[in-house]
């Protein structure tokens, strides 16, 4: 199993930042060069540390948390957007950490949506569900899915009901969270997880009066009957049961159950894979990576952190071959790109006004590449991570000019995110080792922002048609000095921050840039 | 593909069989779909399709109702609590059996003014109930049990521009092959290398988007990294090139109708009717509509004419009316088809939700007016179910076929490579099967062996007076070439050791009149 084998030498500055743009959302120049020289195990360590638990949303206009208010029919519709930027400054500000990532991760898998919920109190509670098992056990993560007043309002658990079964869950449950499509499970297993599943319901859904949001357990909707499950189960009899515990009692027997066929925790893996390292799951993967990794899983009794670990400690995951093989999400791009340029949302106590522009403007941009968070458009996630072509999918005419359409406008003075703009090209310039010389400032900016090394006649091309405009080098150097003499003279200053804000705009359009 | 090539390909396929069998345009002296079809060849590279995808399973019971069963669908054992009432479903012209969901004015209007074909209980041999795989089986046009990295659109633009993106635009093909309003470029437009299609939601803002042509060197990363970045680069080259033509386009026409508010799909196919009258060369057109996926709250319980479905097909009918309208007034309507499609139909018995699960078959709606057959199939027999399910009655290949040989004039090879094998046409595009002629009594005509395995030999004095025609008819109504000899003056034998199993309609005209005989093919 030499694929999954321990990569032990200390990272190299660009092994970092592959790490840090694959398991974060993207590392600063300072994360890189500090951890530079660590090993894969030493840096997963920190990945994987606890976080605390964050502060939930708070109303804008009261600077008091909602989510454990009645449902405010009037405020919903800017309550749900106060939850999409929160998360999405959740994600802008984590520190070196796997959680915002696998939380993400989560809710592309354990699916639901707010089109189809439609209770901003609903998904708050579904999305801290996530974090709080991202890095936990899965078995108890299943079940306590299940039971999410989200998941049963997305997948109509809440109108399965004896003799009315709804199979709707029943099926995701195990086509899209367990097993998997191909596992091999009946439709005669769908319908009788169904009745397994029967009398769950949510609690206070968009009710003006009662709080909290929870989920209940109705005995008298519950089907009490034996349920009888296929050659793919073990011909499994999951007792039908009529104590006031039968639903969870069952629902933890039909989790055990559908947990201890061998595909459950490959199909987890290969999703893992997917989202982490590649599309393609060649033969060689799936023998040499998903199944020896699966079999972690399970003798780790279903804990996510073994998993991870052996994931990014991997041989493979260091391989050469895979790396720049994925394609930037809109989060990894837009967020990612945010992260490295050091723009931080501020603490909403000090300053929500802030806050809520820089979470509004990420939510804004994602959306319209089309990666919507708390709303993946189907029960599948997006289609990036299933579909045919995988990561292209992000891309098309329209994502891909508006993604350099958001690099653009980074770059420009007309955008503003906390009183500041994102990029000052010359303060950044200024930050290498040595901005003088075009070719040294080109190759030292290519390697930090793009995921792959160029090549020679690349880097000539960057540095003597985009940055210079076919000027000679020595122009540059020229140039910069006599900035660098007179750093207030607003001409000298503006011949070389032109130059340099035409240049980052086009590094930004570049497909380099797009992948990681 | 040059126009006379194509009217060259074209002709060959549809003339072969008129041909050989020797017996001369006369074998189709009633209206014939295929000389029709040679007639309208000479502008069949003006042809659009747009497609509408129904995202999610639609409940094709629902949407058109079996009046003729009307006391098992209303049961409440079958589907009694989301039933539509038999005195609210929209009626059809001529078709007193089937009805219309009362929201589907629109569908109603083009129905009997003879734009809109209803192909009745589409879907395919062991049909998958998951949404994923099931989309996949429709847009890849692949057996249950295949896969294919392909959409059958794509590859069938793919025959057609060969080459693309990377040899193109060209003089003869600026402008791109498929273009999808919307978001994610859809499966069914992938061609064997890459997508066909050129995604934008809106043509005004797309050429200020996409920015300059990238000119950079190419990247020399082979390998996954190297692949995505050719992909990018590619998908940026191609948005480059056409956001000048998609624009010009755009800037030159307006529409002339009025489309309904608010209505998603209605938008979208705004800007399709503008492009196609603004002068864009793109063959297909892509556009999605969501939340069919209705297992819960489909209908309000207290008047199930309303509810999710209701507003779900009343966008969707109003859409392809007002579209429909624009496409009259701006003169184009005769270059262009629709048709829609889901994953799946929905179970024939409903569940307690006032909804309904995954099920299997369901109507295919193609509409224009070149649609000749208003209803394809029978209303499904709701006492005949599988498992809860509605038999399949037509592939949904065999309406691809349909699009891909009477609307595109593809040959049939190209046809079968497209859909992997060759298909029976349905009958959309050609008009309905009349039942006029006298069926000569069993004394008059003797058909054996029935079933036949090699050659079947049809006895009867009537021939001796001559043949004019002998036509073997599948049951999808397609007219099939059969070898013939004659080894009596009474007798015609057939060779058919190379049919496929299955049931066929005899015709064959001789002086005294018309003899049909059903035959059946097993091995």
């Amino acid at each position: 199993m030499a694929l999954l084998d321990a990569y032990t030498n200390p990272l190299t500055a660009d092994q970092v930042a592959y790490l840090l743009r694959r398991a974060t959302f993207g590392p600063t120049a300072d994360q890189v060069k500090t951890l530079t020289g660590q090993t894969a195990a030493q840096i997963i360590t920190k990945l994987l540390a606890d976080q605390p638990t964050p502060p939930p949303p708070l109303d804008l206009a009261t600077g008091k948390p909602f989510h454990d208010q009645p449902f405010d029919t009037a405020n919903a519709g800017k309550f749900n957007a106060y939850l999409n930027y929160w998360w999405a400054n959740l994600m802008l500000n984590q520190p070196v950490s796997l959680l915002e990532k696998m939380t993400l991760f989560w809710s592309n898998h354990f699916v639901t949506n707010f089109s189809t919920v439609n209770d901003y109190r609903f998904m708050y509670r579904y999305n801290t569900l996530l974090r709080q098992y991202a890095l936990g056990n899965f078995k108890a993560f299943t079940v306590a899915v299940t039971q999410d007043p989200a998941m049963l309002r997305f997948l109509n658990g809440n109108q399965n009901i004896v003799g009315r079964a709804n199979e709707n869950y029943a099926r995701e449950l195990q086509e899209l969270f367990t097993i998997g499509r191909n596992g091999g499970y009946t439709e005669t297993d769908v319908r009788e997880a169904a009745r397994v599943l029967t009398g769950w319901t949510d609690v206070s859904y968009r009710s003006a009066t009662t709080t909290p949001v929870s989920s209940t357990f109705r005995l008298n909707q519950h089907d009490k009957t034996d349920k009888t499950f296929s050659a793919t189960y073990q011909n499994t009899v999951i007792k039908g049961r009529s104590t006031a515990t039968a639903g969870l009692d069952e629902l933890n027997d039909l989790i055990t159950m559908i947990l201890s066929n061998v595909e459950t925790p490959r199909y987890i893996c290969r999703q893992l894979y997917r989202w982490f390292i590649n599309s393609d799951i060649t033969p060689a993967v799936e023998t040499d990576f998903i199944q020896p990794l699966a079999e972690i899983f399970r003798k780790a009794n279903f804990e996510i952190k073994p998993v991870l670990t052996a994931l990014f400690q991997s041989q493979h995951f260091y391989d050469e071959a895979i790396r720049g093989g994925m394609i930037k999400s809109p989060t990894e791009l837009v967020i990612g790109t945010f992260r490295f340029w050091g723009l931080q949302a501020p603490d909403p106590a000090q300053n929500i006004t802030a806050f809520y522009q820089i979470g509004n403007y990420i939510f804004a941009r994602i959306t319209e590449q089309q990666q919507q968070i708390l709303n993946p458009p189907t029960v599948f996630g997006w289609t990036a991570y299933y579909q045919t072509g995988y990561y292209q999918q992000w891309i098309n005419s329209t994502t891909l000019g508006l993604r350099g359409f958001f690099g653009d406008a980074l770059t420009t003075n007309a955008l503003k995110l906390n009183g500041k703009v994102v990029i000052d090209s010359i303060v950044y310039a200024k930050t290498l080792s040595n901005p003088a010389d075009a070719g040294v400032l080109v190759a030292n900016i290519v390697s930090q922002l793009l995921g792959v090394p160029l090549d020679k006649s690349q880097l000539d091309f960057l540095t003597d048609t985009v940055l210079l405009n076919s000027i000679p080098r020595y122009e540059w150097t020229g140039e910069w000095n006599d900035y660098i003499q007179a750093p207030n003279d607003a001409a000298k200053k503006q011949a070389v921050q032109m130059k340099l804000t035409a240049f980052l705009q086009y590094i930004f359009r570049m497909a380099e840039y797009q992948v990681i | 593909m040059k126009r006379r090539n194509f009217l060259q390909h074209a002709a060959s396929s549809l003339l072969l069989p008129v041909l050989i069998d020797g017996y001369g345009a006369k074998a189709f002296a009633r209206p014939s779909s295929f000389i029709q079809s040679l007639v309208d060849l000479a502008d069949q590279s003006d042809r659009v399709l747009v497609i509408i995808q129904l995202q999610g399973g639609n409940d094709g019971l629902n949407m058109v109702i079996p009046l003729d069963q009307m006391s098992i669908y209303t049961d409440p054992k079958f589907r009694g609590n989301i039933a539509i009432p038999e005195a609210k479903a929209l009626r059809l012209k001529n078709y007193s059996q089937t009805g219309l969901h009362p929201a589907m004015t629109g569908m109603q209007q083009l129905f009997n003014d003879g734009k809109l074909s209803i192909v009745q209980g589409v879907s395919y041999p062991t049909p998958n109930f998951s949404h994923f795989r099931a989309s996949d089986i429709w847009m890849t046009a692949v057996d249950q049990n295949q896969t294919a990295g392909s959409g059958w659109a794509g590859r069938y633009l793919d025959k057609r521009f060969p080459g693309y993106p990377d040899s193109y635009p060209t003089t003869q093909m600026p402008d791109p092959p498929a273009i999808q309003i919307g978001y994610v470029t859809a499966t069914s437009l992938l061609g064997p290398t890459g997508s066909m299609a050129i995604v934008l939601q809106d043509p005004d803002t797309f050429a200020r988007l996409v920015g300059d042509k990238p000119n950079a060197p190419a990247t020399n990363l082979a390998g996954y990294a190297g692949q995505q970045i050719e992909y990018i680069r590619q998908q940026q080259a191609s948005s480059v090139s056409y956001a000048g033509q998609i624009k010009t386009a755009a800037g030159k026409s307006k529409n002339l109708a009025t489309y309904p508010t608010a209505n998603a799909l209605g938008d979208q196919l705004k800007i399709i009717a503008r492009l196609i009258a603004g002068g864009m060369q793109t063959k297909v057109y892509y556009v999605t509509m969501g939340g069919f996926d209705t297992h819960a709250a489909q209908v309000v319980g207290t008047d199930t004419t309303t509810g999710t479905h209701a507003n779900l097909l009343r966008t969707l009918s109003d859409a392809v009316l007002a579209f429909q309208n624009d496409l009259a007034q701006l003169k184009i309507a005769d270059r262009v088809v629709g048709m829609t499609f889901s994953e799946f139909g929905r179970r024939a018995i409903s569940n307690g939700s006032f909804g309904t699960d995954h099920g299997t078959s369901a109507p295919m709606f193609v509409f224009g007016t070149a649609v000749k057959s208003p209803i394809v199939g029978k209303n499904s027999n709701l006492s005949d179910l599988d498992n809860n399910n509605l038999k399949m009655q037509t592939d949904f290949r065999q309406v691809y076929a349909a699009i891909l040989t009477d609307w595109f004039g593809t040959d049939t090879t190209t046809e079968s490579t497209t859909l992997f094998r060759d298909f029976p046409v349905s009958t959309v595009f050609r008009a309905p099967q009349i039942v006029t002629a006298v069926s000569a009594t069993a004394a008059e005509a003797h058909l054996y062996p029935n079933p036949a395995s090699t050659v079947a030999v049809l006895e009867s004095d009537w021939l001796a007076q001559g043949v004019q025609s002998v036509q073997l008819i599948n049951m999808q109504g397609r007219f099939l070439s059969v070898d013939t000899s004659r080894p009596t003056t009474t007798s015609v034998q057939m060779n058919v050791s190379n049919l496929p199993t299955g049931n066929y309609m005899l015709r064959v005209e001789t002086a005294q009149g018309l003899l049909t005989k059903r035959l059946a093919v097993a091995r």
